[in-house]
């Protein structure tokens, strides 16, 4: 991949048209070890959709009246958006605190993040009965008002756009709009301001949605603060899919990064290790706070329990200690570590809840069918195809054009 | 007397209260310990980008030169040819001008790169002499492998040596290397504290105190002027 040529930052006098035109073609070696494995499992995916669609969700998925949110919302929209929360908190130092040394990774935490919300948002029309009732609640059609679903539909929406608006700049700079350019990059820090109030809100509300299945959700997981939970986790959930994220986008994509940023990489990581240890270190606390609390500890010897102990010691506590040690000792790769146990165990907490703690007690487990993990895992490839495509033509990882930099 | 009263604390969410006041107190345990000053200097040094011994890239079993050029002779009996990470890390990011074709004959002392930074230069010479076998074509399209990688991908032309032995004997091998870099990266302050005065007299640009640090690729700021001094005074000695 690193024999790519880097496009022309400017459309050097093009039509817009010939430009996007030159622009679709692909611009990289198009069989990849990646390409090859991800291409056959989109295909297949899509014809599983297909299917989804023509002859209703039952048939191709395992879930039922008792289990009627499976791996989709569980690991696509609610595990998704826990991963995309790295935008509110990177825009939140950068535009709010104005710290300034992260500024390099803005763009590309922004693209992914928007990203995310699009495909794992968008999984959710796979799980509507009728997906064309989805505009209902942006149009007025029945409000539900006092749903949850209401405010996550809302806040998703206007978050997508927010984001949209933090990222535009980046298009301005791609097909060289110098006036839209000004006016887009005024409007950031209004769409930063937003998009972290949304951001916050929503966060929670995803796991309030949960607050509802009280009966169906094992007792050492089911919390009325749930939310805050989901709230506080996504902070680190969202930095550890940045240090990953990040960590893959400057081998991939080394092309675009200048020197100067690639140095400063290392720097951020090491940084973020820090935030991500001191957020672990309260989202512990408030485990065991919420475990008191909930007087459960009848459940802890039971395998549940022992699952339950699992996920807190083994990817909350250690990956804690993880961040913490590494953060002391200056050990990148050790942080890159830390970030994957964290990101498995942010997995591990999302599915707890939703999918393996959900009915633990039914007589037949909801387990999903092989085709719900060919959809889900459908959605991410085209996520990351598109997010390469991104990259690899807009100034996402690479330096604005000389004419866009005076104008922020 | 009055009678025993039993209280559960859970009931009290007592045990709650206790949980809270520990995470108090341990936060400030932790946030204390995390914030420790770090001894490791050479790693932050490294992370910030401070140009010293301790970043360079030295692999022990390749002949270093004066002039900053590397060699090391393959098994093929090419003798690979390339600039050191001093150089690399003194310049910052470069364009390469390969000024050679195979087949070429050079003798020692003769031009075999430029490297380019905008419209500043330097001249890449030869330290061996026989005939050019291979120029690395890879490097003018992508010389951000000299920064990624100076002594494997990032080698600038082979050459089919015809006095190897007699001419590699001025050449630092091994243990002797990161000492010799060490006095380099000092003699670098040296050039750069006198060139600096010499080329702009009023200068207010930073001044190296005694025991002050480099920051990484300290050319790349400067002027044509410093970098001709650069070839003439530093690289040619």
């Amino acid at each position: 991949m690193s024999n790519t040529k880097t496009i022309p930052a400017d459309r050097a006098g093009q039509s817009i048209w010939s430009f996007l035109k030159y622009e679709l073609k692909p611009k990289a070696k198009i069989f990849t070890p990646f390409n090859i494995i991800s291409a056959p499992i989109v295909l297949l995916g899509i014809v599983i959709i297909v299917i989804r669609f023509a002859k209703g969700i039952g048939s191709v998925t395992n879930l039922t009246q008792e289990v009627p949110w499976g791996l989709w919302i569980g690991f696509d929209v609610v595990t998704g958006v826990a991963f995309a929360g790295g935008a509110y908190v990177i825009t939140f130092m950068v535009y709010i605190l104005n710290l300034k040394e992260y500024k390099s990774i803005v763009r590309i935490t922004v693209l992914n993040g928007f990203l995310a919300y699009v495909f794992y948002a968008g999984a959710l029309l796979l799980d509507l009965g009728k997906p064309w009732n989805v505009i209902n609640p942006i149009i007025g059609n029945n409000f539900g008002v006092s749903s949850v679903l209401f405010l996550v539909a809302w806040h998703f929406l206007l978050y997508m756009l927010a984001q949209l608006v933090e990222f535009s700049p980046a298009i301005a700079e791609w097909i060289g709009a110098k006036r839209a350019h000004k006016i887009l990059s005024g409007m950031t820090l209004g769409a930063v301001i937003l998009g972290i109030t949304l951001s916050t809100l929503h966060q929670s509300g995803l796991g309030a949605l949960y607050l509802m299945a009280k009966e169906k959700i094992h007792p050492l997981w089911y919390t009325e603060f749930i939310p805050v939970l989901f709230f506080v986790s996504s902070i680190f959930a969202g930095l550890s899919m940045v240090i990953f994220e990040g960590s893959i986008s400057q081998r991939v994509f080394s092309d675009q990064v200048s020197e100067k940023n690639h140095k400063q990489h290392n720097k951020i990581l090491h940084n973020l290790a820090k935030i991500c240890a001191v957020t672990m270190f309260a989202y512990f606390f408030l485990q065991i706070l919420t475990f008191v609390h909930g007087k459960h500890w009848n459940h802890l010897n039971s395998p549940m329990g022992y699952w339950y102990l699992t996920e807190m010691i083994g990817f909350v506590l250690l990956p804690m200690i993880l961040y913490f040690y590494s953060f002391r000792k200056h050990n990148i790769t050790l942080i890159k570590i830390a970030s994957v146990v964290t990101m498995i165990g942010i997995i591990l907490n999302r599915l707890n809840i939703t999918v393996i703690g959900f009915r633990w007690d039914a007589a037949t487990h909801y387990v999903p069918s092989w085709m719900e993990i060919v959809v889900t895992l459908t959605v991410l490839f085209v996520e990351i195809w598109i997010f390469r495509w991104v990259v690899r033509r807009l100034p996402v990882l690479r330096e604005s054009p000389a004419w866009a930099k005076n104008n922020h | 007397m009055d009678e025993f009263t039993y209280t559960n604390i859970f009931e009290t969410k007592g045990i709650e209260y206790i949980i809270v006041i520990a995470f108090l107190l341990l936060i400030i345990v932790f946030w204390y310990l995390i914030n420790r000053p770090i001894k490791v200097k050479e790693s932050i040094n490294s992370a910030i980008g401070y140009l010293n011994d301790k970043i360079l890239r030295i692999p022990r079993g390749i002949f270093y030169s004066k002039n900053h050029t590397w060699t090391y002779l393959e098994p093929e009996g090419y003798a690979k040819t390339g600039i050191d990470d001093l150089l690399v890390h003194l310049t910052g990011p470069v364009k390469i001008k390969q000024t050679l074709n195979p087949g070429d004959k050079i003798n020692v002392g003769d031009k075999i790169a430029e490297i380019y930074q905008d419209e500043k230069m330097l001249e890449i010479t030869s330290t061996l002499s026989g005939e050019v076998a291979f120029i690395n074509e890879q490097l003018i399209s992508q010389p951000e492998l000299l920064n990624r990688d100076p002594y494997n991908k990032g080698w600038f032309i082979k050459i089919k040596p015809n006095n190897w032995i007699e001419e590699t004997k001025e050449y630092i091998l091994a243990d002797s290397a990161p000492k010799w870099f060490q006095n380099e990266i000092e003699r670098f302050k040296d050039f750069i504290a006198f060139s600096l005065k010499k080329n702009n007299p009023s200068s207010s640009e930073v001044v190296l105190q005694e025991g002050g640090e480099l920051i990484d690729f300290p050319l790349a700021g400067l002027s044509t002027d410093i970098w001709n001094d650069f070839q003439k005074s530093y690289l040619k000695q």
